[in-house]
């Protein structure tokens, strides 16, 4: 008796035991089938990847694209093979795709730093403000694999750059006063912080930061000489001139830190501002300001080959008006002419500046002199 | 259709009688343990769904494996490869089709419902094996074919190949095809609803409740068996979607408006290759799939080996805007052209995956385009894609239903709806209007087979009661009125039938003749007791005339009644009523066409 054909009872369960069994045999053999094309396929996936990746490290990012197309094709859901793609099709200058490429990947992984990171940069270039604020917080505040603070420390550092560059002093601040409270105790990136301040004209912060950093490590320069300077800017001379010293202690030839030092010897000479002088010596001073800033004038109004004097010619006309004031009785007996005398030479100085080559540290004083009192005004 | 007479008094049927004997209860066990078809039916189409998934599987493993070592492994193939590989391949294939695997050449999809309406559901082992490794070969060497068709026809073969060996009946088998269909098309397109739909749409026409939990049961099986192994992953990332702006739904339109064009474009093409490949000498059929194969190679030499193969990783390309509007749209033609060679050349393999490619190129060149002249507005360029894909395959395969459920499935995102609507309807009605045969109808006439054409039979009109009914007639009996009294009531009419109330509120008839009897037999009892009523069932209008045609067989006159109210007596119907219907919608066919 044919029991498959038959009505019998056990026909049913009969025929199901026989097809679970072929099932069992089918997907045996189809699991070792897939199994070994699986093997090769990963083989295939990795060999592609460091195909590219050597493509790349030579240079040739349109090669690595392809061989990375290609290691995906054999490993689809590989991160870092899809990584590696957009960032070639990033250094290949194919932006548009590395943003559709990125952008993928951050729908499936919408924490990702590195993702975000560089979907910032890619928005960034693309000027995309929205949305480079949104990844660099997405980086900032994102899932890092490895080194998560020095990561997120580098996308902050980053979205400051972004800001700055926009000319947007005012978020790049606020973001330097939300990294500095975090920074951790090194000197260089202190120094970097202070650095951002000193772009965004905030040089009480930034001499703080190079405070910092100068403790943590006396002896590197950009710190001390970092923080003579901001220290300068804000017209703190004497901690200045500390700074200085020490920064010529660590490099007798810096040029730099030498002829800020010289400005601000200039400006004790030169400033009739500073407290706690006589009348008579401010009236000197107004005098020796005035004096320099002529010397600046007539140099660069008669200097071989120069092509500003007829620019000049109204400030060497207003200098010879003023000269009639310019003695030392009169300033004592008229003060608020010092601020007259003062603001010429405040005037012609910054008028050299732009086009009469580089300022002798007289001249640099008499600049620093004149932005002091703007600031002291405001 | 109902009958008022069957209900009892209280509502309910009549119970059968239990018997509270151990031989009745025995007889009861056995009946319920007794081999059951339909219940078993179930448990195959999930048997077949696991074994469909797993042929899909070893095939698509099978074409992965033969393009590595036809093509290489790189994405791009090398020149000389994509040049020698596929037409050598081509002779290859040629001389299986001709001489081991007759009948494994061309699409699955066509031979599956030609099995269907022909041979009962029955495919030869042979063919699925021969179309296992002749698609295989094909798609894996890089002609431009899918392995959707080809899988199809596995499913289906492979579940012909277990109905017959389990001796089903004739009307098992038959279904069993479709079972097996929809499991090999839902593994390969990893989307079991579209699957369903389709196989619905386009192979069986129909559906029930029976045959709908046995296709959803064997398509849900493969895929989670295909899944098993393969993976969950499609076979392109998914763009994301987002909000559409009333304003894109212009550009989608456009998108409608070019995909139907396209798909007339290409269902000219094969329409007007393929006959002229079948009409030539044999020795020029044998090596029609290398010429394809050649030609294809000098296409992937002219800089677009893209259109080689099924195409899915350049999908992914298009819909992540990795393409220049120029580049897509050439691509999208160079594919139609590619295509049609390979399919018309008799080449074994599908159209699906060459359709969507064609759609998803279309449809990022118009999201590029738009993109470059409304940067504010539109969104993403592979929204434009997906829905090119479904744009194209509603205007090619015409199956509108299934296009926007398989876009829906494929995005996974509801906010495609609205565009996928707009576009896949615009690109329907023009593939219709331009192309009234659609392409795989014509392939299968080319083929001197006439399968019955689904498109066609939704389109059919469709003809209901109230075309043919006449209106309410004057003179309606009441059986409890005496004889006399009726025939005098009926007098001055010439109706031959009659229909009388009954308290019962059902409704019967009598003729002319029995009352004429009555009348002459003296009888002076109500109508209601002289037994001649005759209950008729009753029609409402909007019924089929088919249902009213099987009615009016059998009783000389139908009531059609109100479904609002079902005392309430609309018309009446009989055959001759029927019939000229029949006629008159004949004449308005003939005089439309």
């Amino acid at each position: 008796m044919n029991l498959l054909k038959s009505d019998f009872i056990i026909r049913e369960p009969l025929l199901v035991s026989i097809l679970v069994l072929i099932t069992i045999l089918f997907s045996a053999l189809t699991h070792s089938y897939s199994h070994a094309y699986d093997r090769r396929r990963v083989t295939l996936g990795v060999e592609w990847f460091e195909r590219g990746k050597q493509e790349l490290g030579n240079g040739r990012p349109a090669a690595a694209v392809e061989d990375f197309r290609t290691a995906l094709l054999y490993n689809p859901r590989n991160w870092d093979y899809s990584m590696h793609l957009a960032d070639a099709l990033s250094q290949g200058h194919h932006t548009e795709q590395a943003l559709n490429y990125y952008l993928g990947l951050w729908q499936s992984q919408p924490n990702n730093g590195p993702v975000n990171l560089q979907l910032a940069r890619l928005s960034a270039q693309k000027d995309d403000v929205p949305g480079a604020e949104r990844y660099f917080n997405g980086a900032i505040f994102g899932d890092w694999a490895e080194n998560a603070s020095a990561n997120r420390l580098t996308a902050s550092l980053e979205m400051i750059n972004f800001y700055l560059e926009r000319g947007d002093s005012g978020h790049a601040e606020s973001q330097l006063i939300i990294l500095s409270d975090n920074l951790p105790e090194d000197p260089q990136l202190h120094t970097r912080v202070a650095d951002l301040y000193s772009r965004v004209g905030d040089d009480q912060r930034a001499l703080k930061q190079y405070r910092q950093a100068a403790q943590l490590d006396p002896t590197y320069l950009p710190a001390v000489l970092g923080a003579g300077e901001a220290a300068f800017r804000i017209g703190d001379d004497p901690a200045a001139q500390t700074y200085l010293s020490n920064s010529l202690r660590l490099d007798e030839s810096n040029a730099a830190a030498k002829n800020l030092l010289a400005v601000i010897q200039a400006v004790s000479l030169l400033n009739p501002y500073q407290r706690g002088i006589s009348d008579s010596e401010k009236a000197k001073r107004a005098l020796r300001a005035f004096a320099v800033a002529g010397n600046r004038l007539h140099s660069c109004a008669t200097g071989p080959g120069s092509s500003a004097a007829a620019s000049m010619e109204p400030f060497l006309e207003r200098g010879k008006q003023l000269k009639a004031m310019a003695n030392a009785r009169f300033l004592i007996q008229h003060p608020e002419e010092i601020d007259t005398l003062l603001d010429f030479s405040a005037s012609a100085e910054k008028r050299a500046q732009s086009s009469c080559g580089e300022p002798t540290p007289d001249d640099s004083a008499l600049l620093a002199i004149a932005r002091r009192r703007e600031t002291e005004e405001r | 259709m109902s009958m008022p007479e069957v209900t009892t008094a209280a509502g309910s049927t009549p119970s059968v009688p239990v018997h509270p004997s151990w031989g009745a209860f025995a007889n009861r066990l056995t009946a319920q343990l007794a081999f059951n078809e339909d219940r078993f039916f179930l448990i195959l189409a999930v048997f077949i769904g696991i074994f469909a998934g797993l042929a899909v599987v070893c095939f698509r493993i099978t074409m992965e494996w033969t393009r590595l070592y036809l093509l290489g492994s790189a994405l791009t193939p090398s020149p000389w490869r994509a040049f020698l590989a596929p037409s050598l391949t081509g002779l290859a294939i040629s001389a299986l089709i001709f001489t081991v695997f007759r009948g494994s050449s061309g699409s699955g999809l066509n031979q599956t419902k030609a099995a269907l309406y022909i041979s009962n559901g029955y495919i030869p082992v042979r063919t699925v094996i021969g179309k296992f490794i002749t698609a295989s070969l094909a798609i894996g060497s890089g002609h431009s074919l899918g392995p959707e068709d080809p899988c199809l026809q596995i499913g289906a073969g492979l579940a012909s190949a277990v109905g017959t060996r389990l001796n089903l009946s004739r009307k098992k088998l038959r279904i069993l095809g479709p079972v097996g269909a929809a499991a090999g098309l839902a593994a390969a397109f990893n989307a079991p609803i579209s699957a369903v739909l389709f196989v619905i749409e386009e192979v069986i026409g129909h559906w029930s409740a029976g045959i709908l939990a046995t296709v959803v049961l064997s398509a849900v099986s493969s895929v989670v068996t295909m899944r098993l192994f393969l993976g969950a992953e499609p076979f392109f990332r998914i763009p994301s979607v987002g909000v559409i702006r009333w304003q894109e739904l212009v550009a989608y339109s456009v998108l409608g408006v070019l995909g139907g064009i396209a798909s007339v474009v290409f269902s000219t093409a094969i329409g007007w290759l393929r006959p002229k490949v079948k009409a030539s000498p044999k020795y020029v059929q044998f090596l029609c799939p290398s010429i394809a194969g050649l030609l294809l190679g000098v296409i992937a030499l002219a800089g677009f080996p893209q259109v080689m193969g099924a195409g899915y990783d350049f999908m992914d390309q298009a819909m992540h805007n990795q393409y220049t509007w120029e580049v897509l749209g050439m691509l999208a033609g160079l594919k139609i052209l590619a295509t049609t060679l390979s399919f018309s050349s008799g080449t074994p393999g599908g159209m699906f995956a060459p359709t969507l490619f064609i759609g998803a190129m279309l449809g990022g060149a118009v999201g590029t385009v738009e993109r470059l002249f409304f940067p504010n507005l539109t969104g993403s360029v592979g929204t434009y894609a997906l829905v090119g894909m479904g744009v194209l395959f509603a205007g090619f395969l015409r199956v509108p239903i299934t296009s926007v459920f398989m876009a829906l499935e494929v995005s996974g995102d509801y906010t495609i709806i609205l565009p996928v609507l707009v576009a896949t309807m615009f690109s329907y009605l023009i593939s219709r209007k331009l192309q009234p045969v659609p392409a795989l109808e014509q392939i299968t006439r080319q083929d001197g087979l006439y399968l019955p054409a689904m498109e066609e039979e939704r389109e059919q009109e469709v003809l209901t009661v109230e075309d043919a009914m006449r209106p309410r007639p004057a003179n309606i009996l009441d059986s409890q009125r005496p004889v006399a009294d009726a025939w005098m009531f009926v007098q001055g009419t010439d109706e031959e039938h009659f229909l009388v109330r009954r308290p019962s509120k059902s409704i019967a008839v009598i003729s002319r003749r029995d009352l004429k009897k009555l009348m002459d037999a003296g009888d002076v009892r109500p109508l209601e007791e002289t037994q001649t009523l005759a209950v008729v069932p009753y029609l409402h209008p909007d019924e089929d005339l088919q249902v009213a045609l099987r009615q009016a067989t059998n009783y000389p006159l139908v009531p059609v009644l109100s479904r609002a109210n079902v005392s309430r007596i609309l018309g009446v119907i009989d055959l001759a009523d029927i019939m000229e219907a029949y006629r008159k919608s004949n004449r308005q066919d003939a005089t439309r066409e």
